[in-house]
């Protein structure tokens, strides 16, 4: 496996905090890898110390195979979490200038630029300054802006903050384009789902340290199996009637006057035998559906609920 | 091409292209001269003051009249005098001396003016256009009632004069055992030239009235009273031919005094640009996605040489405009004063002065406002931190004019070696003729300083952009500890 971004043993101090503590892992060519964890974890100051906006305090890092140079970091796209455009420049100029800064020839970015415009459907729009356009075409600028030089690796800080639902999916197939065209791409976000549905790999970041690193299929099988019980009316209580026999269960807002509960399969249960327990204490089920875990419920089982990202961003 | 340049290119572009800049541009020169000339304009605008004398003594109240009659007729071939040696130096004196004979043979102002005036229209017509109009700045009328007492409604403005003009004030003359007392009545406290004037008319008053009672004849005391020596001032390096001191030889001194403003000025309104230019960034939220291209260091020296090039761009601007109008100005108006003053602008040594003194005084108080700016979040937070850095920049703008009163002053001397004070005290200094030991050592400690400010200009910028250190996270932090 060839590595388009290598950390090994990062630590970052400021005085006596320690924001990011012996980190290591590995992002590999072509792969799209999420870097997660909740506000505060250490996740933008990992990505600032991968693009050379700061040097760690301890630890390396292989940039497309080798140090953190200028010539390297031209190769590597970056939105940062703190973003922003010249606002009284146009779209246009703005994605160029930037491409231009990591080497584009002149002509080159402002052909780039106007195709990227146009194949986001910013065509008409490529020409008004920046401070005139909304806010999630301004953002939608600096993405291109990121990846108008055609990098190798692209890195993106919370790309899907601030952004609609719609524009989230927009940006997810242009991530989806970006790696089918070859290009490796690492981004941090504190939302399971995007990372969920795009990323190969996944590194879990809490309070500066790693808690996970991995695939995500290998992240949904730390996290217990759960499965979702309806029973009849408003006073029947499942969870007294199954005590004693092992289960863990939450009630959940039922539907139709009837109670809903979400049971944990853990400690060697699976939903077979949760079913043969609720036909012997006679429970009136209306719905008995085992779930997959959710990478949620994975992070809490990893590093607990204090700690973890908001479920849906 | 280098990230250096493209920075700077970008800043340079963004400036030139706001419409603000264009409007400094042409306003800027617009303001300066309406500056230069609005006081007298001002002065020329408002109407003469109305004044009345009363006196115990007629004798007293003829003497203080004289006086501003006296004072007035000065005013007017003074403002003659100045406007020929500007114009026509040439044909001055003969204007000067129609002037005087016009008033011993007892013509009032009007006739004096009218016969300097005639010498003009036929000599050098061209220099009619702009011949000035003397207007007295007071005038005298009698009192419109017996009395200071009675005098009072039109004082305090609740009465006008019969012809609809304020009475601005009062002399009234008393005589107190023989010795006069003056009194001045007026609503405005501050302006107490009028007493002076009456002063001076009956001290003279006083001596002649001493020395006729010595036996002195009038006329002899009022000749002693004129008596009024030539001064004639002469610089000891010059050569004895060329040693007198004229308006050519102080012309360098004024020129370097106005570059020296003007200097200070420019050092301050960009050094103010990258101020707000660093601030922007930091609150456009881009410095983030700049530093993964160009280094802190890059940054700062792409930001120095973006508004460097705006610099370049005014001066080539004000440096044509003014250079052409100085130049026509020292062709034209020739051995004038003005002339002469036009000639010192274009002096190259003065000019070297300036462009070494702007390079110098840009580069350190640029990257020091640069490195203050990277430290704040926004214009507000910046103006508390700018406020030590404004007084250090006034002290130069406090020794400018003791400079031009004594250029080797020792504390003027002794704050030329202050690198942030150099730029515009050595230009200041530089009429009164600088050593070599002064221009090197002061030059080297410049340098000097430039290297020290520029890189302690950089820790800080590189502290503010990249590890976000601000007067906000200080302020948080000291209150936690």
């Amino acid at each position: 496996m060839n590595a388009a971004l290598e950390a090994e043993g990062l630590v970052k101090r400021y005085g006596a905090r320690t924001a990011v503590q012996d980190l290591s892992f590995t992002v590999p060519q072509g792969s799209i890898y999420g870097v997660l964890g909740p506000n505060g974890a250490g996740k933008s100051t990992t990505l600032r110390m991968l693009v050379g906006v700061l040097r760690p305090t301890e630890g390396h890092i292989s940039l497309l195979g080798g140090p953190v140079t200028r010539e390297a970091l031209r190769r590597v796209g970056y939105l940062p979490e703190e973003r922003g455009l010249y606002r009284s420049m146009s779209a246009r100029s703005a994605i160029a200038y930037l491409a231009r800064l990591k080497g584009t020839p002149s002509g080159k970015a402002f052909k780039r630029a106007d195709a990227l415009l146009n194949d986001h459907g910013l065509g008409k729009v490529k020409r008004k300054k920046v401070k005139t356009l909304s806010k999630g075409m301004a953002q939608k600028v600096q993405v291109l802006a990121a990846i108008a030089h055609e990098p190798d690796l692209i890195i993106f800080d919370e790309p899907f903050s601030g952004l609609d639902p719609v524009n989230q999916r927009v940006l997810e197939e242009t991530i989806r384009a970006q790696a089918a065209a070859g290009r490796t791409i690492l981004f941090s976000t504190h939302v399971m789902e995007h990372a969920e549905r795009l990323c190969d790999r996944i590194l879990l970041i809490a309070h500066g340290s790693k808690a996970f690193e991995g695939t995500v299929r290998d992240a949904l099988a730390l996290a217990p199996s759960v499965a979702v019980l309806e029973t009849d009316g408003a006073d029947y209580d499942l969870n007294a009637a199954l005590a004693g026999r092992g289960f863990t269960m939450s009630e959940e807002l039922g539907e139709h006057g009837n109670r809903r509960w979400r049971v944990k399969l853990e400690n060697g249960h699976n939903s077979r035998q949760l079913l043969q327990a609720c036909v012997e204490a006679g429970a009136p089920l209306s719905l008995f559906e085992p779930a997959r875990a959710s990478l949620h419920e994975a992070f809490v089982s990893l590093v607990g609920d204090k700690a973890m990202p908001d479920a849906a961003g | 091409m280098s990230p250096i340049f493209l920075v700077a290119r970008r800043d340079y572009f963004a400036y030139i292209g706001a419409w603000g800049f264009w409007l400094s541009l042409i306003t800027a020169p617009l303001i300066l001269a309406i500056l230069m000339f609005a006081p007298v304009l001002l002065a020329r605008a408002e109407p003469p003051r109305v004044l009345t004398i009363i006196a115990d003594n007629a004798s007293d109240a003829a003497a203080v009249t004289g006086e501003f009659e006296d004072l007035a007729r000065r005013s007017a071939r003074a403002e003659i005098n100045a406007y020929l040696a500007a114009t026509a130096p040439t044909i001055a004196p003969d204007a000067l001396a129609a002037f005087d004979a016009a008033v011993e043979q007892g013509g009032d102002n009007r006739a004096a003016v009218a016969a300097a005036r005639a010498v003009v229209t036929e000599r050098v017509p061209q220099a009619l256009r702009a011949f000035p109009q003397p207007s007295p700045r007071y005038v005298l009328t009698p009192p419109p009632m017996a009395g200071v007492e009675a005098l009072r409604p039109y004082l305090d403005g609740t009465q006008t004069l019969a012809d609809g003009r304020t009475l601005f004030g009062a002399i009234n003359i008393r005589r107190e055992a023989d010795a006069p007392v003056i009194e001045y009545w007026s609503l405005n406290l501050s302006h107490n030239e009028p007493t002076l004037i009456a002063q001076r008319a009956m001290r003279l008053t006083m001596q002649r009235e001493a020395l006729a009672g010595q036996g002195l004849d009038p006329l002899e005391a009022d000749r002693l009273n004129a008596f009024d020596p030539r001064i004639v001032q002469f610089d000891p390096r010059a050569a004895a031919v060329d040693a007198e001191v004229t308006a050519r030889q102080r012309a360098p001194a004024y020129a370097a005094l106005a570059l020296a403003f003007i200097l200070w000025s420019i050092v301050f309104s960009v050094a103010n640009m990258l101020l707000s230019s660093v601030i922007e960034e930091k609150s456009n939220k881009i410095l983030d996605t700049l530093l993964t291209s160009v280094t802190p260091m890059e940054l700062l020296i792409g930001k120095l040489l973006g508004v460097a090039g705006v610099s370049a761009t005014l001066f080539l601007f004000w440096g044509a405009l003014g250079g052409t109008l100085l130049s026509i100005a020292a062709t034209q108006l020739g051995d004038s004063v003005l002339g002469q003053v036009a000639a010192a602008f274009l002096d190259a040594r003065l000019l070297t002065a300036f462009a070494i003194g702007f390079i110098a005084g840009y580069l350190m108080y640029g990257a020091i406002f640069l490195a203050l700016g990277s430290l704040c979040e926004s214009i507000q937070e910046a103006q508390t931190l700018l406020g030590p850095v404004a007084l250090v920049l006034a002290i130069p703008m406090m020794l400018v004019m003791p400079a031009m009163d004594n250029p080797n002053a020792p504390i003027i001397q002794a704050a030329s070696w202050v690198p942030l004070f150099t730029p515009f005290l050595m230009l200041m200094r530089a009429p009164a003729g600088l050593d070599w030991v002064e221009i090197a050592g002061q030059g080297a400690l410049m340098v000097l300083a430039v290297i020290v400010v520029l890189w302690l200009a950089a820790r800080v910028f590189k502290a503010g952009v990249v590890d976000q250190v601000s007067m906000s996270s200080w302020r948080g932090r000291k209150a936690k500890d």
